[in-house]
């Protein structure tokens, strides 16, 4: 009798767990194997990073809420970020129109090609260009003392740091909103020019319905990467009146090793970013960052003559806030010094470990952002979970407002009692990126995946078509544009960050930037410029390939 | 009335030749197979593609060179008429002033044109909460107080199931009648031209193929229409039925 029962209960439970793993799915699949480990890679590094800098300091960290630094820091970040995103944004926004409504001028694509690479460039070697522009010996500042006028200095301070933001997420801003308002459909132009609607009119009751649903992602976006940003302010501001959060964190780290401060300004730091994250993500629809084909339209306002004068303003002041500081680079660059600088062997060295960080921290991103979706594809549309969905993939976002330099602080001293770190700083500094890069991986694949699965997720179960044979016919040949297009950005956005390895490079361990960045402190201004052109050469060349070579001719 | 005189277009490596004379007040039904041309020639009309080579001339004007806005004529299109953070009552009011300022009087003639049809008292609703085939009635009533004589139709109720198509071409009928407008319908749909086109301008190969009654195209035993129709609509009384 017991035994029947027991076969009994036994049978209910094998029925139950069998019910149950085809609900959620587990059955015959990995999809959750490759999820979870995802998820793991993705938050473990930051909770053990956050509970080691919490561990290790002692005192009641709140006490130094009351101090005046902090929060003049907290300030300065948040001014800073604000004006150089609404700066971004105001210029972003009239040149992409101008753009979209001159199809034909001469130099458009070679334009729309910076704008895209101003992501990649990496930011010592623009901050460097803005010395050469603006610095005082720069190219603007010759000018006018040629012109009997004294010298400016603004360089130095906000005025740089605004600069190199514009510089850097204006063409981001222009692209996006070149790309919205390309998605405007054929038929709403020939109606406006039917009605005869204005420039004015079009704005109002075309355009900026249109931008409105992708401005606040976009503004927070923005925000975000200014309020983090590092080598921008360490190089062009410092000082106790132009210090960010972040470059105190370093700061906190690197000179006073007070990790209650750092721990209390990495904590400030995420609130404040989570906050603008979340609002951006929450109100708006999510960002197109992968560039896409562009349609004909015929638009009635091309032809007044302040609108020409407008766009030809706008279009003047984009080259010069994007291409002179590039032209700056490569000019100064060639210089004589390069001979000596290319025999160098550290150059080599430092060049071979940041191409051997970017292609490994690239693969790696791409991977886990794969593993991220799948689990969002699985809970979204086979079980119906949309907010654990969009939890996942918040997950990967979250990466944003976390300070990497904290990361790697963090990680560094968990990993100190186990191991030789600087022995490891390679592979920590993979790691770091690789998370850096994941918010822009996961932002450029989410949307074209998640509709292809929409598109096709039934036809695939009822074909039996999954795991990597889905991939191989499905995924990759529909995918492939975004999927190139968001190796190539993180390989190059890895092959040219700063960041973490300035807190852990050693003389044995360098990668180009940190080289870049040592030569820029002991004033070998030369070598520095020519090490400038080869770090570009090699992020943009990543770049290129990277996204030409994979992406197939089919879009 | 519309009067294309050896008009040539290009689009891409493709071009177009259209010679057609319309006479005004009739509804036209321009039919054939997709990418023979239909859209490009309402888009010529419309002043949507440039004409490459010939003369437009609409109800006795040379339209060849005139901005979409200065022409005669009023489109509606399958999709994308109405601005969708706009109100029913602004849409419509888009077509008598672009930047939407209107005098009592026009206020009056847009609540009429909704009146005519049969969308009264919607005026304050946004696209989003009409059906498809209430969203191409306001774009209708739109079309109606711009009173331009020529009105061009691109598959407009393509959409709607085959009730609300059936009002439509009522409505657009009896609208045709009362204003005595000249209408250019593109359709598949043989019983769509049957119900209320005059005539049938049939295209193949990017220019005109067939143009005459719709009794007389629909009967023509041309291998090109044939194809197109895949069975005669009109029984031919020469087939015995077996």
């Amino acid at each position: 009798m017991l035994s029947l029962y027991r076969i009994y209960i036994g049978n209910n439970i094998q029925k139950f767990w069998m019910a149950f793993s085809i609900r959620i799915g587990l059955a015959g699949h990995g999809w959750w194997l490759l999820s979870l480990a995802s998820l793991a890679v993705v938050l473990v590094p930051i909770i053990v990073a956050l509970g080691t800098l919490l561990w290790h300091s002692q005192t009641l960290m709140f006490r130094n809420l009351t101090d005046v630094y902090i929060w003049r820091v907290v300030w300065f970040s948040w001014l800073q970020a604000s004006i150089s995103t609404l700066l971004s944004l105001l210029l972003a926004i009239p040149i992409a129109r101008a753009l979209a409504r001159r199809q034909h001028f001469a130099g458009r694509s070679l334009l729309l090609r910076c704008f895209s690479l101003a992501l990649v460039v990496p930011t010592l070697v623009a901050v460097h260009g803005m010395i050469l522009l603006h610095g005082h010996q720069g190219w603007i500042n010759q000018l006018m003392i040629s012109l009997n006028s004294s010298g400016y200095h603004y360089l130095y301070g906000l005025g740089g740091i605004l600069l190199a933001h514009v510089f850097f997420n204006m063409p981001l801003a222009a692209r996006i909103v070149l790309q919205r308002l390309e998605t405007i459909a054929p038929e709403t132009w020939r109606l406006a020019s039917q009605l005869g609607l204005s420039s004015k009119d079009i704005w109002k009751h075309i355009e900026w319905p249109h931008l409105r649903t992708v401005l606040l992602p976009l503004t927070g976006l923005i925000f975000t990467l200014c309020f983090t940003s590092f080598a921008i302010v360490m190089t062009l501001g410092g000082g106790p009146q132009a210090t960010t959060l972040e470059v105190a964190i370093y700061q906190a780290l690197r000179f006073a090793f007070d990790l209650d401060q750092a721990v209390l300004l990495s904590l400030l730091q995420l609130v404040c970013c989570g906050l603008i994250l979340w609002v951006g993500l929450r109100l708006g629809r999510p960002l197109q960052l992968c560039p896409s084909t562009q349609q004909r339209c015929q638009r009635p306002d091309l032809h007044s003559v302040a609108g020409r004068i407008f766009d030809g303003w706008m279009l003047f002041l984009a080259v010069l806030l994007v291409l002179l500081p590039l032209l700056a680079i490569v000019v100064n660059g060639s210089n004589d010094y390069w001979h000596v600088v290319l025999d160098d062997k550290r150059l080599w060295y430092a060049a071979g470990n940041s191409l051997w960080i970017a292609l490994n921290s690239a693969l790696l991103t791409v991977i886990l952002a794969m593993g991220l979706l799948l689990a969002r594809r699985h809970l979204q549309l086979r079980l119906g979970w949309h907010r654990a969905a969009t939890a996942l993939e918040w997950s990967g976002s979250v990466i944003l407002a976390f300070p990497p330099l904290v990361l790697g602080a963090g990680l560094f001293l968990a990993l100190r009692s186990w191991t030789d770190v600087f022995a490891l700083s390679l592979y920590l500094v993979v790691l770091v990126n690789t998370l850096m890069g994941l918010p822009f991986a996961l932002h450029i694949l989410s949307a074209p995946y998640l509709q292809l699965a929409r598109q096709y997720d039934r036809l695939c179960s009822s074909l039996g078509l999954a795991g990597w044979h889905r991939f191989r016919l499905l995924e990759w040949p529909r995918l492939r544009h975004p999927l190139a297009f968001s190796l190539a950005l993180t390989a190059a956005m890895s092959a040219g960050d700063l960041g973490v390895i300035a807190l852990f490079g050693t003389p044995d361990v360098s990668t180009l930037p940190l080289l870049m960045y040592q030569r820029l402190g002991s004033y070998q201004g030369e070598a520095a410029s020519v090490t400038a052109l080869v770090l570009l050469g090699l992020c943009l060349g990543l770049f290129i390939v990277l996204e030409l070579g994979l992406r197939g001719k089919h879009d | 009335m519309i009067d294309l005189q050896g008009v040539v277009c290009c689009i891409g490596d493709q071009q177009f030749h259209f010679e057609l004379q319309l006479p005004a007040g009739q509804c036209i039904a321009v039919m054939g197979a997709s990418g023979t041309g239909k859209s490009t020639l309402l888009n010529l009309i419309a002043g949507f593609e440039t004409i490459r080579d010939g003369k437009l001339i609409l109800n006795g004007c040379n339209s060849t060179h005139l901005t979409p806005k200065q022409r005669p004529v009023t489109s509606l299109f399958q999709e994308h008429n109405l601005f969708s953070h706009l109100s029913v009552f602004d849409n419509v009011g888009l077509g008598l002033h672009p930047g939407l300022r209107l005098s009592q009087l026009q206020r009056v003639q847009v609540n009429e044109a909704l009146a005519q049809v049969g969308l009264a008292g919607f005026g304050k609703r946004l696209p989003e909460t009409l059906s498809g085939g209430e969203r191409q009635r306001v774009a209708l009533a739109r079309s109606l107080v711009r009173r331009r004589p020529i009105l061009l139709l691109d598959e407009p109720f393509n959409a709607l199931d085959p009730a609300r198509r059936q009002d439509m071409l009522k409505l657009m009928d009896q609208l045709r009648r009362s204003k005595g407008l000249t209408v250019m319908l593109v359709t598949h749909e043989p019983k769509d031209a049957v119900a209320i086109a005059q005539q049938i301008v049939f295209l193949h190969q990017r220019q005109i193929y067939l143009k005459g009654t719709v009794m007389e195209v629909l009967a023509s035993q041309k291998a090109a229409l044939l194809d197109y129709l895949a069975h005669p609509v009109i029984p031919n009384s020469h087939h015995t039925i077996v």
